[in-house]
């Protein structure tokens, strides 16, 4: 089953084209990577996706239906960019994952009885009492996508959801997202800056840079054409070097 | 303690401590989503409505409180289209407020007393009805953000995300952006428009030092406000100065002095 679908999409933001002619489906349990150059428009997809941008032009389906409606079957998860959250926000971890229950019908003690299994499904365990506002940028993002899965959701959306988790860390944050999707059936739209490793674990890329440059596995991704299309000159400093065990399959010879 | 038998300082002191707890808990929100300047925005902005009231020889608190409103809901509604000179249509619309609320204060007979009063407050002028109003109007909002507490500091921790949840997030934004307007209006008798808003930052400030969790901030700034509004009066009452301002002097002060002595400690 298609659950997004973006059709013929233009987004125009104060008569700037952020967004021309994208076309993408996803399919139910698929993990999709954004990845393209700063302002590519990464962000502006997902918040359209999520009906906070109208389109100019085409439309997208969600589960469906409009993405505002979408919304509404408490299906859909977001993890935004990780500035836009108050650098002071006065609540412990538990707080904040509970926060993503809010909506559903169960009493308190089922919801922090669910809250904490997710906590410790994140590696948070130990941390419920205590306050995000002091946890590490990375332990933030655990806690934000604890929140996020809490709520049971069918599609996520995570904006840069490795920013500040460490490699080691980065490793098994991605194991853990294919564990999701192994166990939950999770549909996964995540943005990232890293294409070295988002080509080992996900389905498909979508290489985003005002039109869309690529889309479909990560094989046909990497290829020099399409990588110098999307990120101009700067393709050089996405390369991983010869001695970077994790990427071997994406090496600079393999470039031609 | 001769002042508690005072009428008219018995008003002060209770309208104080319940203005004291409305702007506190008023003052969580403002604090985590940077709205003082929306925050003053607002506050300056009233004045205009309130000489528009005393011009008309209508009541200047209706006329005031409509118009905050209408201001504050303004200010929020630019605000939260982002639009890129934000602060600067909020300092032109506090401007063009203030400088209306001055020509039509001069254009009333017997204004000074009064320009001064909006301005920096006179709690000799607090009546018992006001008292009434302020009650009432507290009891329900502090009743709605009890009712919606997690709903709007799920709106403050992220409104998209908010959203994506299934809540009304505009509905709750420009409520909580009408209580504080309202509210502007009727602290203006205790320490007057311009210095309204530091009952609403300062308190969540003073207690964000302290503590991390929203309870105890929310206890913290309570009390603290509390006691700030009530030897706000008393120095005041003893030493024959201004309110409002003595109030607002009290505040800051007490909010530096932890600021620096924070500082001056080091972490153990
Ligand atoms: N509200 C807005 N008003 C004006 N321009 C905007 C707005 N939102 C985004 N843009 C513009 O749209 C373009 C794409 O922005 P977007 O945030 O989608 O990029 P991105 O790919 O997510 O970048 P990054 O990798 O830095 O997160 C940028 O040029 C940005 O300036
Ligand atoms: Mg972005």
């Amino acid at each position: 089953m298609k659950i997004l679908e973006v059709k013929d999409l233009t987004v125009k933001i104060e008569n700037n084209i952020i967004l021309e002619d994208v076309n993408l489906e996803v399919e139910e349990g698929e993990i999709v990577a954004v990845v393209g150059p700063n302002g590519g428009g990464k962000t502006t997809l997902i918040k359209t996706c999520l009906g906070f941008i109208k389109p100019t032009k085409g439309y997208i389906k969600l589960l469906g239906k409009p993405p505002r409606e979408a919304i509404k079957t408490g299906k859909v998860g977001y993890l935004p960019q990780k500035s836009s959250i108050p650098k002071n926000f006065p609540y412990s971890v538990l707080d904040v994952v509970l926060l993503g229950l809010i909506n559903k019908k169960l009493s308190k003690k089922e919801k922090i009885e669910i809250a904490l299994q997710y906590i410790e499904y994140v590696g948070m365990k130990g941390f419920e009492h205590a306050p995000y506002s002091k946890l590490s940028g990375g332990q933030q993002q655990r806690v934000s996508i604890a929140r996020v899965l809490v709520a049971d959701p069918k599609i996520i959306f995570l904006d840069e959801p490795s920013t500040g988790i460490d490699v080691v860390a980065q490793e098994s944050f991605y194991d853990f997202l294919q564990r999701l999707r192994k166990e939950k059936g999770l549909t996964i739209i995540m943005v990232s800056h890293d294409i070295g490793v988002v080509g080992t674990f996900v389905d498909k890329v979508a290489g985003l840079n005002r039109k869309l440059h690529y889309y479909g596995d990560t094989k046909g991704f990497f290829q020099k054409h399409i990588l110098e299309n999307l990120y101009g000159s700067e393709v050089k400093l996405l390369v991983h070097s010869p001695e970077c065990v994790t990427c071997e399959h994406f090496h600079i010879q393999d470039l031609h | 303690m001769e002042l508690l038998t005072i009428p008219f300082m018995q008003n002060a002191i209770i309208g104080g401590m319940i203005l004291a707890v409305l702007l506190s808990v008023l003052s969580l929100f403002i604090n985590l989503k940077n709205w003082s300047f929306i925050t003053v925005g607002i506050s300056h902005a009233t004045f205009g409505g309130l000489a528009i009231g005393f011009f008309l020889g209508l009541s200047p608190s209706l006329v005031g409180g409509i118009f905050a409103v209408a201001v504050g809901l303004l200010i929020g509604y630019i605000s939260k289209k982002g639009d890129i000179h934000e602060d600067i249509s909020i300092g032109i619309l506090f401007s063009m407020s203030m400088a209306l609320g001055v020509i039509f204060i001069t254009l009333t007979p017997n204004y000074n007393s009064d320009l001064f009063t909006f301005l920096f407050g006179n709690i000799l002028t607090m009546t018992r009805e006001d008292i009434y109003i302020l009650l009432i109007f507290s009891i329900l909002s502090i009743g709605f953000i009890w009712i919606n507490f997690q709903k709007i500091m799920y709106c403050c921790y992220n409104e998209e995300v908010a959203f994506v949840s299934g809540i009304h997030t505009g509905f709750y934004y420009y409520s909580i952006i009408t209580i504080i307007s309202i509210a502007t209006v009727l602290a203006v008798k205790l320490v007057g428009v311009i210095l309204a808003s530091a009952m609403m930052i300062l308190p969540v400030a003073f207690a964000n030092q302290i503590f991390w969790h929203y309870k105890k901030i929310l206890i913290t700034a309570i009390t603290f406000s509390i006691l700030m509004v009530l030897g706000g009066i008393y120095i005041s009452y003893e030493y024959n100065l201004p309110s409002g301002a003595t109030i607002v002097f009290l505040y800051s002060l007490i909010f530096s002095l932890l600021f620096f002595i924070k500082r001056l400690i080091p972490k153990g």
